[in-house]
């Protein structure tokens, strides 16, 4: 048998186990999903009619304190599943009636809540807040159901509840601790077993028959291996696919049948306990009861509890993520199936076992580089996808996923120049104009930088200078002073009516210049700061360059009537250029990501017009709160440096070919 | 073994066997503050009276953070467990802590009619988000009139007076001014805002910044500056305390935090600041900051923390605060003891306190500032007029705030 042979069955094996497990745990992950949801509508259902009992004595009576009592003990008796009920009204912090065992021990209900009860209380205060939040803001973002898992499984869930005099205002809120009963039937692990084994088998076995007719595999005969395989793994996929997705919407169905009956039954209650109770509650002829977490009725149920929807519907509302979820398991089926079959799992497999010294040198740097930069990294790339911001972040990042849509903001907003009344601006909120405002402020500042380190470093190089360290010393403070330190100092300088550079353009009779409040001279600020501080590191490469070029070429150069400038230009910048290239490359980068001087100087003034990308981000995720689009502007920085690096490093190697 | 480690060993044991025992006997509970000087030396006394007052084993630990890391700390401790019991803290903060979750607890339950009544007008208001109470007030600043004595004998009771008073006392030509305060500063220009009924939020975190009324309060700010020319321009902090200093400005608008950096040889009054007349006689009522002392979510003593923040609030702690601290306290009592009813610096900003209006709590307040500042800037210098720089203003806020609250 072939090594080609061998390697796309174990590609299959591999693949088929590996999508099989992951697909069998995306089904039981849907299902308990599912299963979750329903027992909280199930109870939402329980709770929400007796908050409408509730509601109905609020309005006829207040004052009565056996009422409560009676209304939550029938309700305990003609409810079934419901294990406690309890009554609370926020007024008063009044519990007005309660069968839960802990509320038992602070005395009987009726009565105020005690100190240990707060917990209570600001559930309810939690509840009203949410809801004038969504009314006022006409918007689904506060829950409106407080729902809590027991250990035990037993679900317990929170609704408020209304007087009718009042339907705006939260009077108090209902509780029930109910332990629905759902006939679950496991998933079973035939089809995993199938789709894991089968293919693979199939495969060996059909080879090991056609063997007898073929002679010695050629190039061609991989391609048939490889169709034949991706064939097999695709029907195994598919068949597997369907057969949960069929599964899951049957299971879907019968939950959604079994809560129409739970409404229809519930209904029968409510209208039973009504009628004894004298509670003139009529019940509305449309759903108000089968809510979600955001107090909006599900489309599943009319009134009489006739079910909507067919089986094709339910399927598909199981299908969108799990499908999802299988579409993207069966990619990476495929994937491991070419990374086997084509060799890649047997180079990989050498490499390790022949350099296996090397790896666990090297293992620890890897843990590390892993957790604490591409972890963080990674979760950077995937929050630029949501759109989180301050009032999501209990949310997972799924629930806000928004795909591509803050890059499209970013980068697609073209609207650079604003008119009004008064003429034409720039809009410096535009991410074009900080962009340009980045790499003019990158240019300079490495251009500066380097003049003027090169300039020093010549002088420094001088052999007849005398207390040569001195200067040195002394030049290379402003890189030895914190960097945050001197921009806040700089600062200082700049001020306008006490800075000593405006003091000093007084003592030349100018006029004093508010430094930050045009978008040049408030340019020029940061520029001169960051000029500051960023030559001494190149004063001392370039020195570093200079001391290393022999002195025996300067002397032939001298010898054969070469000028100064003649030195300079076709000996000491060549010389120099290997060592100057890399402080180049890296103050580059710095540059573009100087937060410190642009954040302490200038602020960004006027009007966030000097802001560049990384202030701008940081800006957007502290002030303004938007965490995801944050993300995206970090991510669209990253690119940029990316791009930047690659072509500097291919320009690098041109050069150095050419020379 | 050496007897030396072994006895080393046993010590180690032993500390170790107490350190598990003391936390078990008493509570301890942290707190947090910013404070320095005066302010630090009446704090720590007063935690030190509460721990002496109660019986039942409650001693409370200060620590002083340095203010500029002091919100960023907060923020990133807190919600983790690993920050204090209790903090202190101005209100412009706390809509942004409630809604990132777990770092103030709300304390509506605890806060019964009695200690409601205890505080000053509005005071409460501001420590209260979606009508849920989660701190106690401490204290309240807010800015107010402060005059040179030897320029001004009677302090304005009106706009009208105030200008009247200012023109007699501005000769541009040596840089002396009647009126100087940060009018470009939007927390200094409240004061206008305010008085002509105006607001940057209302209701909820709707933005209103290019609403007529703020328009108006502007446009007065302006006749005092262009008009009148009573005002210097480019009025940065910096320049108000040398001109006060050097008797060039004979009236400021500016808070007690300013006190400080009046030269000794200043013989200076504060006065309430005027009506304004182009208001139809309403009072100014400047933005009030108000520092709430609140309870960390995570705390395990919740209780006991909430105890000693009412008694931080009460009438025997804020007198300390006051007279030794130098603060203004949020409780109301405090005020008719008869050391602090006659100084004549609190009898004013009590009564100023009484006529202002607590700064917005919401966390899109973070978000104003910057449009607000460039609003202004721009509106002083004469680049844009004040509809269009507000209406800019607005747009850009609502933009921002409609992207955290979803659509």
């Amino acid at each position: 048998m072939s090594k080609n042979v061998v390697r796309v069955t174990l590609g299959l094996l591999v693949g088929g186990l590996v999508a099989a497990l992951l697909g069998h745990w995306f089904a039981h992950g849907a299902l308990k999903d599912k299963t979750k949801r329903i027992l909280v509508r199930h109870a939402t259902v329980r709770a929400s009619a007796l908050a409408d009992l509730v509601g109905a004595q609020e309005t006829i009576d207040k004052k009565s304190k056996e009422a409560y009592l009676r209304i939550a003990a029938r309700w305990g008796e003609a409810a079934e599943e419901v294990e406690a009920v309890r009554v609370l009204r926020l007024s008063g912090s009044r519990l007005l009636a309660s069968s839960f065992p802990e509320d038992a021990e602070h005395g009987a209900a009726p009565r105020r809540l005690k100190r240990a009860e707060k917990a209570l209380y600001d559930r309810g205060q939690l509840l009203r807040a949410n809801i004038d939040t969504n009314r006022q803001e006409q918007l689904a973002r506060e829950e409106e159901v407080m729902i809590e898992w027991r250990p035990d499984g037993a679900v317990q869930l929170a609704v408020p509840f209304f007087p009718k005099s009042k339907p705006d205002r939260v009077a108090g809120y209902v509780e029930v601790l109910s332990r629905p009963r759902l006939e679950l039937q496991p998933l079973p692990w035939w089809p995993t077993l199938l789709l894991a084994f089968i293919p693979a088998l199939l495969y060996l076995i059909g080879n090991l028959v056609l063997a007898k007719f073929r002679d010695e595999d050629d190039a061609n005969g991989m391609w048939g291996l490889m169709v034949s395989a991706c064939l097999l793994l695709a029907t195994g996929l598919v068949a597997f696919g369907n057969y949960h997705l069929i599964q899951l919407g049957r299971q879907h169905l019968t939950f959604e049948q079994n809560l129409a009956a739970r409404y229809m039954e519930t209904r029968g209650a409510v209208a039973q306990v009504g009628t004894q109770m004298e509670l003139g509650l009529e019940l509305p002829f449309r759903n108000t009861w089968d809510l979600d977490l955001y107090g909006r009725p599900h489309p599943f149920i009319s009134f009489d509890g006739e079910l909507y929807i067919g089986v094709d519907r339910a399927q598909e509302a199981v299908a969108n993520r799990l499908g999802l979820a299988f579409f993207g398991n069966a990619g990476l089926a495929f994937a491991l199936l070419f990374f086997f079959g084509f060799g890649g799992a047997a180079l990989l497999w050498r490499t390790l076992v022949d350099n296996r010294e090397a790896y666990v040198y090297t293992l620890p740097a890897l843990i590390g580089m892993l957790v604490l930069v591409f972890f963080p990294f990674s979760y950077g790339i995937a929050l630029s996808f949501t759109d989180q911001n301050i009032y999501n972040t209990d949310k997972t990042l799924v629930e806000i996923w928004i795909g591509l849509n803050n890059y499209i903001e970013i980068l697609g907003d073209f609207n650079l120049i604003q008119t009004s009344e008064t003429g034409w601006n720039f809009n410096y909120e535009n991410f074009y104009w900080t962009l340009f405002i980045t790499v003019a402020w990158t240019i300079c500042n490495v251009t500066i930088g380097v003049s003027v380190g090169l300039t020093l470093a010549l002088l420094l190089n001088n052999k007849r200078l005398r207390f040569k360290p001195l200067y040195r010393g002394l030049l290379i403070l402003p890189w030895a002073i914190p960097n945050y330190v001197t921009s806040l100092i700089w600062k200082g300088m700049f001020n306008k009516e006490s800075g000593p550079i405006n003091q000093i353009i007084q003592m030349f009779g100018g006029e004093p210049l508010a430094w930050f409040d045009s978008v040049f001279t408030s340019f020029l600020t940061g520029v001169m700061t960051n000029g500051w501080l960023s030559f001494p590191f190149m004063m001392v490469t370039c020195l570093g360059g200079l001391q290393s070029i022999s002195s025996d070429m300067y002397e032939a150069a001298r010898l054969d009537g070469a000028s100064k400038w003649q030195q300079f230009r076709y000996i000491t910048l060549p010389s120099l250029k290997p060592t100057l290239t890399p402080a180049v490359i890296l103050s580059v980068v710095w540059t573009f990501n100087m937060f410190n001087v642009i954040y302490l100087v200038s602020g960004g003034d006027p009007g966030g017009s000097n802001e560049i990308l990384i202030t701008k981000a940081y800006k957007l995720a502290f002030q303004n709160y938007q965490y995801g689009y944050s993300a995206a502007y970090s991510t669209v920085i990253f690119a940029i440096l990316l791009i930047y690096g690659i072509f500097q490093s291919k320009a690098g190697k041109a050069a150095e070919a050419n020379a | 073994m050496t007897t030396g480690t072994a006895r080393t060993l046993a010590i180690l044991f032993l500390t170790a066997l107490v350190g598990l025992t003391v936390p078990l006997t008493a509570t301890e509970l942290v707190v947090w503050h910013a404070y320095r000087g005066k302010e630090k030396a009446a704090f720590e006394k007063v935690v030190q009276q509460f721990n002496q007052s109660n019986g039942d084993g409650v001693t409370v630990k200060t620590l002083a953070v340095p203010y500029d890391a002091y919100a960023d700390k907060i923020t990133a401790a807190v919600p983790r467990g690993k920050g204090p019991d209790v903090f202190i803290f101005a209100q412009d903060r706390l809509g942004g802590w409630i809604e990132a979750g777990n770092t103030v607890e709300p304390i509506d339950f605890y806060v019964d009619d009695e200690i409601r009544e205890r505080f000053l007008e509005r005071t409460l208001e501001a420590v209260t988000y979606r009508d849920i109470v989660y701190g106690l007030p401490f204290n309240f600043k807010c800015i107010t009139l402060i005059y040179n004595k030897k320029m001004i004998t009677k302090p304005p009771k009106t706009t009208g007076e105030l200008v009247a008073l200012a023109k007699k006392h501005t000769n541009a030509e040596i840089g002396q001014y009647g009126l100087a305060y940060a009018y470009s500063d939007y927390f200094y220009h409240a004061a206008l805002m305010n008085g002509f009924g105006g607001g940057v939020f209302e209701p909820g975190p709707k933005a209103t910044i290019n609403r007529p009324e703020n328009l108006k309060a502007i446009e007065l700010m302006l006749k005092w500056y262009k008009d009148d020319k009573i005002m210097p321009g480019e009025p940065s902090t910096a320049l108000i305390t040398s001109l006060f200093n050097e008797g060039k400005a004979a009236m400021i608008f500016n808070g007690p935090w300013f006190l400080g950096e009046i030269e000794s040889g200043v013989d200076y009054g504060l006065a309430v600041l005027p009506t304004i007349d182009e208001a139809g006689g309403a009072p100014m009522r400047p933005w009030m900051t108000i520092e709430g002392l609140y309870v960390a979510a995570p705390s395990k003593h919740k209780e006991e923390a909430f105890d000693f923040i009412n008694y931080l609030t009460g009438v025997e702690a804020a007198a300390v605060m006051a007279v030794e601290g130098r603060q203004l306290p949020a409780n109301r009592n405090v005020y008719k003891s008869p050391k602090i009813l006659h100084d004549p610096i609190m009898k004013v900003f009590l009564l100023q306190g009484k006529q202002a209006e607590p700064m917005p709590n919401l966390a899109e307040m973070s978000i104003f500032w910057s449009p607000a500042t460039t609003a202004m800037n721009t509106i002083v210098k004469g680049t844009a007029n004040p509809k269009a720089a507000m209406d800019k203003a607005q747009v850009q806020v609502e933009k921002a705030v409609a992207k955290l609250r979803g659509q």
